[in-house]
């Protein structure tokens, strides 16, 4: 069908794999940014915003990795890092187990991820023709002007939108979910393996959005593709997601697959997330909010677990000790101190004995 | 008594600005008993904001609104300029998306509520401060006496729409119009302030419009659902029925949709194509270029809502 | 299959539709705009006024006469009267457009190149650079521009050469300033983003992403400094900075004219009407072209 972007890229045997499948095609490792609060610092204390904090988890190939959290909790911040629009404080970024900047030029690993932002008018060029737009990237990589234009044809096609009546047109001509589809064909103009998404659903009709999010099943099938899908709306995740991050203030408190995030929630934030989304049925309506308050300032988090202060089980020692995430199960990671074997919570599951 | 708080019949809307007049109402009928409270589910375009504001005559200049609008015995399009403006707030009050482009920067909340107490009744300063604060304390703001002397830009999303549904209830109005009101808020917040207008909504029992393009959260706050497609409502009914039985190809459309009913199906079902362009409407159904279930006829005139009202209706002729 | 899509795609190649590009519906914009249009077509008749001056005027603008000093408007032969010298004032004024023109216009298109490149490198880099920049753009910035415009042309020594350097030198760091606020703004955006995504570098961006966004708002303030320019170049022949006598100029036939505004206001009071419809035209155009690139109108 496509024949300006080759097939075999992201198949087995892609040519760019170098560790394998079994290898993530992204660790992150102790990533931590902190922005300076404006107005702080002179003759004031100085303040920092902790947006992320400390975060690790990996993106396996082949996988739609999701995270969710409340506003404020550090996923678009983690999704720039990762894109390297802003550069960590601390911490590393190990591709397909290249270190990004080291062994692997900044340049390279941006050929290889793209990422899909939410508000698809501010992410095109209002000067820009679609054409020009998807060419652009190509282009920059030396790509002769005839052959990215082909190229943005092409993807025009595969997203669904017809290169003869909308490859010369201008952004603020074409509907919401149109723009979104060529923001997803500009991300893929690269020939990428990873693609961010970031909230790229979320400002799009519900009826619009399940067309979007069938063309991103599509091409993920299609292309080989790996994704790392942000979101706020926990059912998006569950339909797109093999794996989820929950994140809290600039920290993970789980990940796991989706069945044991969805099924077995073992973070109380996880669950109040959950039982914070609407129910379709009006017979088993909400009755008592999950959460109480807003979700809090990352300028000033408090001590101990994060989320303490909103937690119903939270305990004297939660205000003390931060939680460590448990690997027991690589399946699945809790950073709460009731899923620490022999912790100090007194809902803790008791340590093993060995030996006897 | 038992005449309906809120009675539109016939409602059409049209702006006039720009080179084509864009319809964005087109003949809405709809009545909400007091006490009840009624969604109106629509994506961008469906008109279903516009039919609100209609009832607060908030459009601006230039633009035609004709048929009936009936508000607790009041006829809306006849009220002059300046009862008009002792009737919002008074008898009917509307929250907003965006809390923080409704409120005054430069006043603090306190400020801003006396005010507009002070506006609607004879009160003293002292005495309609003290209503602000109870107010506060009604829609659970923490620290309330602290909170009145904040300005809107110190205050998070989710305390910022408490403070403006206690602006909206500052005038003991009987209806409540609620466009979008959690539609900009965190998922967790958004089921607290659902829950706050649901039960100050038993308490005073007021009549509420509540304009959402999310289903889920119809099925959280509504008793009854219509369904707005290009500025016609297509379907209506009780929640139950609409959300376990909907009627209307677009709803069942919409609902197919919907990424939690999906199962463990790998793609979701859509509806293809998209709303037609407001100032150059199709002549028959609005739906017909993409609908699955479209018939001949469907191309010819507008199906009329049928059924009986309250137990159910739908515009589609294969219900007539 | 393979091949019949390959033809079909080669098709839709071929037949791509092309929306008009931004600038002619600038271009339709703006015809459809009446006053920008008036105002327009006033600054091109001024124009060819300028240029044409020795074919449209009566008689030489500099030739004195000592009996027919400060004739009202409507002498015979002397349609607009004559000046304190008895030179005829339509003549002078016909050549006035010349001077004044210049003075007004070619300051701003030099300013608006410098101060551009100024505030868009500013804005794009940010940080510490922008910090230095700006602040530096900020010292000529605090002084009110007449004071500045006398201050330097006063150093510099009159005449025409040194009182455009000193306009110049006034309009850079405004124009500097709208381009920084208009780029900071731009660089935000998330197809600069995107742009940087795709790991393009940062000269590239600004010329395929950030000029094309900037150039039209910075353009239009430039615009409307031309009416300043005039009546700050007017100010300059005025206190003797600018063109100095006999040459004929607005700004300094006010200046000469001065002594004679008991005796003959109207024609004391023409070359400041001429300043005033000048500025005025170019203001209005500056709004028309505002609105006109304003995609959402």
């Amino acid at each position: 069908m496509m024949d300006a972007v080759p097939n075999p890229l992201n198949q087995p045997g892609d040519p760019r794999d170098r560790g394998g499948p079994a290898q993530p095609l992204l660790s992150v490792r102790g990533l931590v940014r902190h922005f300076p609060v404006k107005g702080s610092g002179f003759l004031k204390p100085k303040k920092v915003v902790s947006a992320v904090d400390g975060v690790d988890f990996d993106i396996l190939k082949g996988e739609t990795l999701g995270v969710v959290g409340e506003s404020g909790c550090g996923k678009s911040t983690t999704a720039r890092v990762l894109m390297q629009l802003i550069r960590q404080d601390r911490g590393e970024l190990l591709f397909d187990g290249e270190s990004v900047g080291g062994t692997l030029p900044l340049r390279d690993y941006r050929r290889q991820v793209q990422m899909v932002f939410q508000d698809s008018y501010a992410s095109l060029n209002p000067r820009l023709t679609i054409e020009d737009s998807i060419a652009f990237g190509p282009r920059v990589h030396g790509i002769s002007p005839r052959v990215a234009i082909d190229r943005a044809h092409d993807l025009l096609h595969r997203v669904g939108l017809e290169p003869g009546r909308f490859a010369g047109r201008y952004p603020h001509e074409l509907s919401g979910g149109q723009r979104q589809r060529i923001n997803i064909a500009r991300a893929l103009a690269l020939e990428p393996r990873l693609v961010i998404l970031d909230e790229a659903v979320s400002a799009l009709d519900k009826s619009v959005e399940a067309q979007v999010l069938n063309l991103l099943l599509d091409l993920k099938r299609d292309f080989g593709l790996t994704y790392m899908f942000i979101s706020h709306d926990l059912n998006v995740v569950r339909f797109m997601c093999d794996r989820v991050m929950v994140m809290y203030l600039g920290k993970v408190c789980e990940i796991g697959t989706r069945d044991a995030i969805f099924d077995t929630p073992g973070h109380p934030y996880t669950s109040a997330l959950l039982a914070s989304m609407p129910k379709m049925d009006p017979a088993e309506r909400t009755k008592v909010p999950p959460l109480s308050g807003d979700p809090p300032n990352p300028i000033d988090p408090p001590p101990g677990c994060r989320f303490h202060p909103r937690c119903s089980f939270s305990e004297d020692i939660c205000t003390r000790m931060p939680p460590g995430v448990s690997s027991a199960k690589t399946q699945h990671s809790v950073a709460c101190l009731m899923a620490e074997p022999g912790g100090l919570h007194s809902r803790a599951p008791a340590l093993q004995e060995s030996g006897s | 008594m038992m005449n309906p708080m809120i009675e539109i019949d016939n409602l059409s809307v049209t702006f006039n600005r720009g080179r084509k007049p864009v319809q964005a109402v087109n003949g809405v009928s709809l009545s909400v008993k007091t006490g009840e409270v009624v969604a109106l589910l629509g994506e961008s375009g469906s008109g279903k904001s516009v039919t609100m504001r209609s009832l607060l005559r908030l459009h601006p200049k230039g633009t035609t609104i004709t048929g009936r609008m009936q508000v607790a015995g009041h006829d809306v399009t006849a009220l002059s300029a300046r009862q008009i403006a002792d009737f919002r707030g008074a008898v009917a009050s509307m929250v907003f998306q965006e809390p923080r482009l409704a409120l005054d920067p430069v006043y603090t909340l306190g400020d801003q509520i006396t005010e507009a107490i002070m506006r609607h009744e004879k009160l003293g300063r002292n005495e309609a401060f003290e209503r602000a604060l109870a107010l506060f304390e009604k829609v659970r703001i923490p620290s309330p006496e602290r909170r009145l002397k904040t300005y809107p830009h110190e205050m998070s999303g989710g305390m910022l729409q408490r403070a403006m549904i206690a602006m909206a209830l500052a005038c003991n109005p009987r209806v409540l119009l609620a466009d979008e009101p959690t539609t900009a808020l965190d998922a967790t917040v958004q089921i607290q302030i659902l829950l706050l207008i649901r039960e100050l909504q038993a308490e005073y029992g007021l009549s509420v419009i509540f304009v959402t393009h999310d289903i889920g959260v119809a099925a959280e706050v509504a008793d009854r659902i219509a369904v707005m497609y290009a500025g016609r409502i297509v379907e209506e009914g009780a929640v139950a029925d609409i959300i376990r039985n909907p009627q209307h190809p677009y709803t069942q459309g919409l609902l197919g949709a919907r990424v939690e009913l999906a199962g463990h199906r790998d793609r979701l079902v859509t509806i293809p194509g998209a709303p037609p362009d407001l100032a150059d409407m199709p002549k028959g159904c609005a739906f017909a270029p993409r609908c699955v279930r479209v018939m001949e006829a469907c191309g010819q005139a507008v199906p009329p809502l049928t059924g009986t009202k309250g137990a159910g209706q739908v515009a589609c002729l294969h219900y007539a | 299959m393979a091949a019949i899509i390959t033809q079909d795609k080669a098709m839709a190649v071929a037949t791509v539709a092309r929306s008009p590009g931004y600038w002619s519906g600038v271009a339709r914009r703006l015809s459809r705009d009446p006053v920008a249009l008036v105002a327009l077509g006033l600054i091109i008749l001024l124009v060819a006024m300028a240029i044409l001056a020795p074919y449209l005027a009566p008689y030489d603008p500099t030739k004195a006469s000592m009996i027919r000093r400060l004739k009202p408007i409507g002498t015979p032969g002397y349609l607009l009267g004559t000046d304190e010298l008895g030179r005829d004032m339509l003549s002078r004024l016909i050549y006035g457009a010349r001077l004044s023109l210049i003075m007004g216009v070619i300051p701003v298109p030099i300013a608006f190149v410098i101060g551009s490149a100024i505030g868009i490198v500013a804005g794009y880099v940010g940080g510490i650079t922008n910090t230095l920049i700006m602040r530096t753009v900020d010292v000529f910035y605090a002084f009110p521009s007449v004071l500045l415009a006398v201050a330097l042309s006063g150093t510099l020594g009159s005449g025409l050469g040194n009182a455009l350097v000193s306009l110049t030198v006034v309009f850079i760091p405004q124009i500097a300033r709208v381009a920084e606020s208009v780029t900071t703004q731009v660089r935000r955006l998330d197809y600069v983003d995107a742009a940087r995504a795709s790991g393009a570098k940062g000269h590239t961006i600004i010329l395929v992403h950030v000029l094309g966004n900037v150039l039209g708002p910075i353009f239009v303030f430039a615009t409307s400094l031309i009416s300043v320019s005039m009546i700050l170049a007017s100010g300059l022949s005025f206190l003797g900075l600018g063109v100095r006598p006999p040459d004929a100029e607005w700004g300094l036939m006010l200046n000469t004219l001065r002594t004679a505004i008991y005796v003959n206001p109207m024609v004391a009071a023409l070359p400041g009407v001429m300043i005033f419809l000048t500025s005025i035209c170019f203001n209005l155009f500056s709004d028309g072209l505002r609105s006109a690139m304003d995609v959402k109108s």
